[in-house]
């Protein structure tokens, strides 16, 4: 199978020099190949989200290296990694992080608008999503009107927007009811189906056999792999 | 906005006395006779006027008592003239010009002030003896800033108030038109080389000359309000770049997720510049409706009285204010430094970090 990830000693330390210093990742070697589902397990606190941030190229790592389709991706320019997540990735955020001055449409279609395309086109586009994901009442409601659950699969649709091969969602069911959870499962799925590598991070046990692959993350370090047949 | 109201207001308003002081020279004499007392004009005596007429090309000559004095609590300008050489843009909305001893026409707004109709009489502080009578009240033609405080009257009831027997306090000379600056440099001469008679010496300026003074005063002031305004423009800056990147966490935010979205720093640029040019246009455009609804509805309050010696805080006459399109550019373009200057540079401070350490 094709190789989509792979992190090679990754370490990644905040206030670095100082007395302070926080070791959020050590040493971290993991691969995750394409069309698999993949979950980062482990407690609050261990490093899921750097390690999410680290491989989706949001964030630099201290040390080690992150391979993207066998390319080393850690020396990229800030040019490169920003056309890399245009094209190859689409980030479901903790927080959802959507821009509270923007519809739901608006929001979903922004990622878009550097690559040219027309206002009618992206909103033809992101209007789709948003109803293929059942918000077609929400298209042009902002997220302070929207639930959690909402919020949440306009962000998912912002992910998809522009038909990324890999989707990363740092921790999906923290911030949504028991209903929400069970639609975001089924649109994970569909996902999966239709080829997309995607990699989760959760301390939820609904996630716990989830995966093709599962990394369990203790204090910052690699504590297991466990591989699905 | 708020920075730029101000400004555009009071740019407005000294190109606007600017304006009125041109057209009152341009309406005015073509020379100034005073004395000069060490570089201040002093009265001059009234044989100069016979002595004027002789000159060739000469048209007209006109002494002229202005002075300034207390009306109760305000200070108005008193002129007198001979009711002939009164402005023909001076406009008589009641009553009629004055003609005999102790008539008097007055500004509307000094009318309006102190209640004052035809044919009531009043006295001034300086010389309670003399008693004047009003018989009409004028509006101020094209230049409402010099007549609105004023009292005018005849030449001798001027020079008798003031206390100035046989002298004026300026001699205005109209001459044929391409006679001006001779006349003037002949009248210096005649005296310089020839007469001397006087002691101070004659002090001849013409219309070009005056209008320069005028011009140089009031540039001087409107230069040293613009000085001003760019220490708060400056100060401005940092304030705003404090305000708009490093103080807004939610804008932070916003552009850590375009960027995690896929938007290069230069895209988040370009639509932060996009962003800035149309708000500060909006800006601009608002701070220059809002000045002439400052102007029009609150008459120049405040700032007028910065370039309008010994204005009380509600003026009593339109203030003179004129919108040109330079201060109008000039706003657009301090607008759009401001706000660019301001935001761009925390923008890119803010797009040039890793997507994650933004959003944190």
């Amino acid at each position: 199978m094709k190789m989509v990830i792979r992190t090679d000693n990754l370490h990644k330390y905040y206030y670095i020099g100082r007395p302070e210093e926080v070791h959020a990742l050590n040493d971290i070697d993991l691969e995750i190949c394409e069309n698999q589902s993949a979950v980062i397990h482990g407690p609050s606190g261990c490093g899921k989200t750097t390690l999410l941030s680290l491989i989706s190229t949001i964030d630099r790592p201290t040390d080690g290296r992150v391979y993207l389709y066998n390319q080393d991706v850690s020396g990229f320019s800030d040019v490169e990694l920003s056309r890399i997540r245009q094209k190859t990735m689409g980030f479901i955020f903790q927080n959802f992080n959507l821009l509270l001055r923007l519809s739901a449409w608006e929001n979903v279609a922004f990622p878009l608008i550097p690559i040219g395309i027309s206002e009618k086109k992206r909103y033809k586009r992101a209007s789709d999503l948003l109803i293929r994901l059942g918000l077609e009442k929400r298209i042009h409601h902002t997220p302070e009107e929207m639930s959690g659950g909402e919020q949440q699969r306009v962000s998912i649709a912002r992910a998809l927007i522009n038909n990324p091969d890999i989707i990363i969602a740092d921790e999906p069911t923290s911030n949504i009811d028991t209903e929400s959870v069970q639609k975001l499962l089924k649109i994970f799925d569909n996902l999966k189906k239709e080829g997309k590598t995607i990699i989760v991070s959760s301390h939820d046990p609904i996630f716990s056999d989830y995966g093709n692959v599962t990394f369990h993350l203790v204090n910052g370090h690699l504590a297991n792999v466990r591989k699905k047949e | 906005m708020a920075i730029l109201l101000p400004f555009i207001t009071a740019i407005a308003i000294s190109e606007g006395i600017k304006f009125q002081a041109s057209i009152s020279v341009d309406q005015g004499a073509d020379i100034y006779v005073t004395l000069d007392n060490y570089g201040s004009n002093a009265p001059i005596p009234l044989e100069f006027v016979e002595r004027f007429r002789k000159l060739e090309g000469v048209i007209k000559v006109v002494p002229r008592v202005v002075g300034r004095t207390y009306f109760a609590n305000r200070l108005v300008v008193i002129t007198g003239i001979i009711p002939e050489n009164i402005p023909p843009n001076l406009n008589i909305i009641e009553g009629k010009v004055f003609q005999k001893k102790g008539e008097v026409i007055i500004g509307k707004a000094l009318s309006e002030e102190f209640n004052l109709g035809r044919r009531m009489m009043f006295a001034l502080s300086q010389n309670p003896f003399i008693t004047f009578r009003v018989v009409g009240i004028f509006e101020p033609g094209t230049t409402t800033i010099w007549s609105s405080d004023m009292i005018l009257m005849t030449f001798k009831d001027a020079s008798d108030f003031f206390l100035m027997d046989g002298k004026a306090t300026d001699i205005l000379i109209y001459t044929r038109p391409g006679y001006a600056s001779k006349l003037a440099e002949k009248i210096q001469e005649d005296w310089m080389v020839n007469e001397k008679s006087t002691d101070p010496p004659l002090r001849v300026q013409d219309k070009g000359l005056v209008k320069r003074y005028f011009l140089r005063g009031y540039n001087y002031r409107a230069g040293v309000f613009t000085a001003l305004y760019m220490v708060a423009f400056a100060l401005a800056i940092p304030a705003i770049l404090v305000t708009s990147g490093f103080g807004l966490t939610e804008r932070r935010r916003e552009i850590g997720v375009l960027k995690a979205t896929g938007w290069q720093t230069q895209e988040v640029l370009e639509m932060v510049a996009l962003e800035n040019l149309v708000i500060s246009l909006t800006g601009a455009a608002l701070a220059i409706l809002l000045s002439i609804l400052w102007l029009k509805v609150f008459n120049g309050f405040f700032i007028a009285q910065f370039f309008i010696a010994e204005l009380g805080i509600f003026t009593r006459f339109p203030v003179p204010a004129r919108f040109l399109p330079l201060p109008a550019i000039l706003c657009f373009f301090f607008a759009i430094i401001l706000t660019m200057v301001g935001s761009l540079y925390s923008t890119w401070r803010t797009a040039i970090i890793p997507p994650a350490e933004a959003m944190r």
